[in-house]
């Protein structure tokens, strides 16, 4: 029992860490090798506004969000505008521009083991035997009503409708007089405030240091890679996939084998279906 | 003209002096290559300086007729980081002898694989290295044994893994007398002194009668240990022996507390552990947690009278308690290349081997003497024989000195919790 419950808590962790990733790439096709950096960014951003400035948890993660948010939106305006479309150098500059971020956060000081977020709650619960920390279980539900808002998002609002529309195809939606630049603008700052949410759920299980930005650019890359690029229910299948994967090494193989997984599931999926379970590569497919 | 001549001549004159001044002042340079933004790294990098500026400020160090100061430059190795290659390391070190001609190399590098890997460089170009943070394989020390011609220029100055084992051992003892705690699960970071330490210490563990449950090695940036945590669980497990150095072991250390996991969290190195700020961080979670700090004087206790005094004037330099391995030996290993080099009266490095050899000098972790054939600085359990080590557990939100006995501060404790049944 103890696999599946700590195997779903995994695989929503997952899930919320690459779906940032997926949202920007699917609409705007911009791979945005930034994101683990912003998703360390909400984290010191909103430690700064709870330590230093003494402001409300609640008030400093919103703060937080949002400045996370705009600073998405101001990579997008000042820099990936440019260079839209050239996919290399998409890659070379969001990942420059991460790079810059998190080495920033080192020159700042921001070292050491002792940057923490509060725990939502430090309840434990017992379930079926098992014992789950409380803020698990907490990560669990809201990230599955954050998935619930960003499918309502996208169905049920005309910006979300034009974003899907870009993510469909992007000539067509401009003939219907939708600002590519906008939405990929909007989708750059949605997609690092969803980072950003990861950050605020995931972060207060351990601590705020600059290395988890590395870290969790891999992770979203294996979940969107294995789920295929531009597919959001893609990648959630994947973040399940990855996620059990993850937790059935760990408990069969040894615990040193959990971070090769998501490695091992990228090549297998690159030599076996090379656009991803739910990709819509299918040029690329077709070429290989 | 006779003017012109006299203003010629001053200036000629003074500048000479000051040519003089400045060769007879040319600093001792210290190399540190050190991965700065980890903890093992920046506690080294600040007791090497704290332990300069007082060098320095009573007048530097004596080669025959003239004093010296010490100057210290720091390249940042990044050795600790998961994916750095060693070779970043290698290079940090060849900068630092070749550009920015370091006299000698004191710290790191810090990861032992780097280390081990750094011994033919600074063999190479003879230059004289005391690591003093991190590197705790002792394979460090046995390849200079083996070898000794070839790597004589190195020297360890705090503990190693098969000392640190022996601590952890006695430690377990003493658990095991005073709760009956027998039952023991190694929890290792996929590194090479851990590996090889959690293996060692799981024989070791068996031969005294320990019930050895199981070892888990898990990989650098292991963010969730909800499943090795059940497997200790369900093994029965009533003791924890941690072997990591990444930041993410304090994960460990809230699940162990959040899930009530009826094993005593026991880190022989656990960097999260070690610091000052690890109560705050961890909400008071980790209470009870023990963690080898390596040498006296990374956790308050009185060792011996230089204990303290490092303890304060560190406190008082950075704001922050010594805040874990490196920050002790570090400052000891500047002392102690002084006594070498003032004793050897000259900088060449087989002299300055020689004194090192014979060094024999009471320090912030008691008497320090260097093995002569290994280079190892000699252990003990007692300051006045050798270099002590420290055992800290965390009590009502301070870092008590619980091991060895001869420097306790207080005794070992277990939360409630693991007394009910």
């Amino acid at each position: 029992m103890d696999v599946v419950i700590y195997g779903v808590i995994n695989s929503i962790s997952l899930a919320l860490v690459a779906l940032g990733f997926a949202l920007v790439y699917g609409i705007s096709r911009l791979p945005n090798f930034a994101h683990g950096a912003l998703y360390v960014t909400t984290g010191f951003v909103t430690w700064s506004f709870l330590k230093t400035l003494g402001l409300n948890y609640v008030v400093s993660a919103i703060a937080a969000l949002i400045i996370t948010g705009i600073i998405g939106a101001a990579i997008y305006r000042a820099v990936l505008i440019r260079i839209r479309g050239m996919s290399i150098s998409e890659i070379v500059a969001s990942y420059a521009i991460g790079l810059a971020i998190l080495e920033g956060f080192r020159y700042w000081g921001f070292k050491g083991m002792t940057y923490t977020l509060p725990t939502f709650t430090k309840r434990t619960f017992i379930i079926l035997d098992v014992p789950v920390d409380g803020h698990r279980l907490l990560v669990v539900v809201l990230g599955v009503v954050v998935m619930l808002l960003l499918w309502a998002f996208t169905h049920y609002t005309r910006i979300g409708l034009a974003l899907r529309g870009m993510a469909q195809d992007e000539r067509a939606a401009m003939m219907l007089g939708i600002d590519s630049d906008l939405m990929a603008l909007l989708a750059m700052g949605l997609g690092s405030a969803l980072a950003g949410i990861a950050a605020l759920f995931l972060l207060p299980l351990g601590n705020i240091v600059v290395e988890k930005g590395y870290d969790v650019l891999i992770q979203a890359l294996a979940v969107c890679i294995v789920g295929g690029l531009g597919s959001w229910a893609g990648a959630i299948m994947a973040a399940f996939l990855i996620g059990f994967a993850q937790i059935l090494s760990t408990v069969y193989l040894g615990a040193k084998f959990q971070m090769v997984v998501s490695l091992i599931a990228i090549l297998a999926v690159l030599i076996l279906k090379p656009s991803g379970l739910f990709g819509r590569q299918k040029e690329l497919e077709e070429r290989v | 003209m006779k003017k012109a001549l006299f203003l010629v001549c001053v200036v000629v004159l003074t500048l000479g002096f000051w040519m003089e001044l400045a060769q007879a002042q040319k600093p001792i340079v210290l190399g540190c290559p050190l991965p700065t933004a980890f903890l093992y790294g920046w506690t080294a990098e600040k007791g090497i300086k704290l332990a300069v500026e007082e060098i320095n400020a009573k007048g530097g160090v004596k080669i025959g007729n003239e004093t010296r100061p010490f100057s210290v430059e720091v390249i940042d190795t990044r050795d600790l980081e998961p994916g750095v290659p060693v070779s970043e390391a290698l290079m940090a070190v060849e900068k630092l002898i070749l550009e920015k001609k370091a006299d000698f190399i004191l710290g790191g590098p810090v990861r032992s694989e780097a280390a081990l890997a750094a011994m033919p460089l600074v063999s190479k170009y003879k230059k004289v290295s005391i690591v003093s943070s991190g590197c705790l394989s002792p394979k460090y020390h046995e390849t200079v044994a083996q070898e000794y011609d070839k790597y004589k220029y190195c020297f360890r100055i705090h503990g190693e893994a098969k000392q640190l084992v022996k601590e952890i051992l006695m430690g377990f003892q003493e658990l095991k007398d005073k709760y009956g705690l027998d039952k023991v699960f190694v929890l290792v970071q996929d590194v090479a002194h851990a590996r090889a330490s959690g293996e060692i210490i799981s024989k070791l563990a068996k031969e005294k009668g320990f019930d050895v449950k199981g070892m888990e090695v898990f990989p650098t940036g292991t963010a969730d240990f909800s499943m090795g945590l059940m497997a200790v669980k369900k093994s029965g497990a009533q003791i924890m022996n941690i072997w990591m150095d990444m930041p993410e072991s304090a994960i460990l250390l809230r699940q162990w507390y959040d899930l009530k996991i009826k094993a005593l969290p026991f880190g022989s190195t656990l960097a999260a552990a070690e610091q000052p700020g690890f109560w705050k961080a961890t909400e008071g979670k980790g209470e009870f947690t023990l963690c080898n700090v390596v040498n006296a004087g990374n956790a308050p206790s009185e060792a011996t009278p230089w204990t303290m005094q490092f303890y304060n004037a560190y406190t008082k330099k950075y704001g922050i308690e010594p805040e874990g391995l490196g920050a002790s030996s570090s400052y000891m290993a500047v002392y102690v290349l002084k006594d070498a080099i003032e004793r050897a009266g000259t900088l060449d490095p087989d002299k300055v081997v020689e004194a090192l050899e014979k060094v024999d000098m009471e320090g912030v972790y008691g008497r320090l003497r260097f093995d002569p054939k290994s280079h190892q600085v000699i252990p003990a359990f007692d300051p006045k024989e050798g270099a002590v080590g420290s055992i800290l557990q965390w009590q009502a939100g301070k870092r008590v000195v619980v091991f060895p006995k001869s420097i306790a501060k207080g005794e070992f404790l277990i939360p409630q919790w693991m007394k009910e049944k």
